[in-house]
């Protein structure tokens, strides 16, 4: 199972770097001219200069080789330079990554700060006000964007209220809002979910044994639910990550958040291929591992998966 | 669609009336969406303008309406493309098995491995902005998980007997596919086939939002939101309309098959 998710991370990476080569080759009009235009504006453009760049970039050998070649730096590490601003890729994507992972992370804890306890409650009292009021919440919720939510907390918090930065990154204040954005769209999908599956453990015989066997309902939970009703919460809150990569990609262009996200979205605006290549790879790649790691999880979590897998 | 408490069948009238209504309403709205009028600029709203003008004096009500059978036709088509790849994807590999099985399945698996809209940012980014690329990026991003469950589906049906004498009977494969295990196929898949349509209605507009989406000025609902961004104060209703535009339909197709845990796969969450 871990190989096979560590392969499969692999030749998603490969996919990639392929589709980066293929584009790179077949966009319409000249790669060298259109560096030249993104270095230095269109007003510079010449023959010559775009000449001196694709001399510069290897772009006037053979394609196979330029692709052998395209590989092996990319296996070795080297994600080569940015079209644009010509600084390495890797130091750029290593300070965006640590702003991204900062920011996911936050609002993933935050997210299930506020799902665990809500979801819990729901299930124990079915029905009630607290399980009406989220499960209304939940389906607006999915059905809303975060990009649309990110607009409406800047307009309450940033521009009515002033309370907040709205865009940008220099203190944590910047943090609040958009991991405000993506903690409330991740919530919407995790409520229901530790709703409904801690519902069903506790409906699962093994409680009503512990019951009469004279544990109060919470002990009866804690003690025999937990980490039953923990399996899929685990394995879902992984899933989630999936949407947290969407999510940063939309949050962190309407915030200005000067992380992966924004970076992907404005080197593909620029056509900075070896930067969109760099942070889709790192995106692919933080993606693979993430579920790897919830695999990892749940196995430690759930020791029949074991048995049955092997 | 049968089915569920009156409460749900309720919303599933107000979900089609309100699909259908954003649809057509263009049509008998006059007036040309990209018509500017630069004196008439973030005017605010009015009785036969009544979501004003943005910031190059267009109409914004005309190009919400405008916008509608465009962004809703193309997650539709999005939707439609991966559903019926997909499905045929899946019913190939039950029925034929082993090796084209297996390779079939880890494509399906590599697809499933790109995270959210990074596959259709990627193709729409590099293959330009269009309707073809964002059609092919987002169905690409669709397109496993119907081959999945068609594809256990149609394994099912297939062990079953009268499959087995159909087999027998000397009936060609695609007989055989069309006429037994076609229909149990759409049966389990449709209702997260038209589920799945709000989340593609996301990724579109998402793709817009990015700038990588149609191309502007043709009216598109996440373009609109990010053209009025900066002016989120001066202009709050032109920025509100398309967001709400969009909230509505995605909620109409969330409750067009509500049952107690559709919800949760209501499109993937952006």
């Amino acid at each position: 199972m871990i190989v096979g998710r560590l392969a499969q991370t692999a030749l998603v990476a490969l996919t990639l770097v392929t589709m980066c080569f293929v584009f790179v080759h077949t966009l319409p009009g000249d790669t060298a001219l259109r560096i030249a235009e993104a270095r230095g504006g269109s007003e510079f453009l010449n023959v010559g200069k775009a000449r001196e760049i694709a001399a510069e970039e290897g772009l006037d050998r053979p394609i196979l080789l330029q692709y052998g070649e395209w590989i092996e730096r990319i296996a070795t590490g080297d994600l080569g330079m940015s079209l644009v601003t010509r600084q390495p890729v890797a130091s750029e994507l290593w300070n965006r990554g640590q702003n991204t992972l900062i920011l996911g992370i936050a609002g993933w804890l935050a997210s299930y700060l506020v799902a665990l306890p809500i979801g819990i409650y729901a299930a124990l009292r079915p029905h009630g006000w607290v399980d009406k009021i989220s499960s209304f919440y939940c389906v607006t919720m999915a059905s809303l964007p975060s990009f649309l939510m990110g607009i409406g907390l800047i307009s309450i918090f940033a521009l009515s209220l002033r309370w907040l930065p709205p865009a940008g990154f220099r203190s944590w204040e910047h943090l609040i809002l958009p991991a405000a954005t993506l903690a409330l769209g991740l919530s919407a999908f995790s409520i229901r979910l530790i709703r409904d599956t801690v519902r069903e453990v506790n409906g699962a015989f093994f409680i009503t044994f512990a019951r009469t066997k004279g544990l109060t309902a919470s002990a009866a939970l804690r003690e025999n639910g937990s980490r039953n009703a923990a399996i899929p919460i685990v394995a879902f809150a992984a899933l989630q990550f999936a949407a947290v990569v969407d999510g940063f990609i939309m949050i962190e262009t309407l915030f200005n958040f000067p992380g992966l996200g924004d970076l992907l979205v404005s080197s593909m605006l620029s056509r900075d291929v070896p930067m969109v290549m760099g942070a889709g790879l790192v995106a692919a790649v933080g993606y693979g591992l993430v579920n790897l790691a919830a695999d990892l999880a749940s196995l430690a979590l759930d020791p029949r998966l074991s048995q049955r897998g092997q | 669609m049968k089915g569920g408490t009156p409460m749900m069948r309720r919303m599933q009238v107000v979900s089609i009336t309100v699909l259908a209504v954003a649809a057509s309403v263009h049509l008998i709205l006059p007036g040309d969406p990209n018509a500017q009028d630069l004196l008439k600029a973030f005017e605010g709203p009015s009785l036969p303008h009544p979501f004003g003008f943005d910031h190059l004096g267009r109409d914004v009500f005309l190009r919400v309406a405008h916008a509608a059978p465009r962004s809703l036709g193309l997650a539709a088509l999005c939707v439609v493309f991966a559903y019926v790849v997909g499905i045929a994807l899946g019913m190939i590999a039950a029925y034929r098995g082993g090796f084209v099985e297996a390779a079939l399945m880890r494509l399906v698996d590599l697809l499933l491995a790109f995270p959210g809209i990074l596959l259709a940012l990627l193709l729409a980014g590099f293959l330009g902005a269009g309707p073809g690329p964002i059609l092919l990026g987002i169905s690409l991003g669709l397109m496993p998980q119907f081959a999945r469950l068609s594809r256990a589906t149609a394994g099912q049906v297939l062990a079953e007997p009268h499959v087995e004498a159909a087999e027998m009977a000397g009936f060609r494969t695609t007989a055989i596919l069309r006429r037994h295990v076609l229909l149990p196929v759409i049966r389990s898949t449709l209702p997260i086939g038209i589920l799945s349509i709000g989340g593609a209605i996301l990724s579109v507009s998402s793709l817009g939002f990015l700038g990588l989406g149609i191309r502007p000025p043709t009216p598109e609902w996440g373009a609109m939101i990010s053209e009025m961004m900066p002016y989120i104060s001066e202009a709050p209703v032109q920025l509100a309309a398309p967001c709400i535009a969009i909230f509505l339909s995605v909620l109409a197709f969330a409750h067009l098959f509500t049952t107690e845990r559709s919800t949760a796969v209501a499109g993937r969450p952006s």
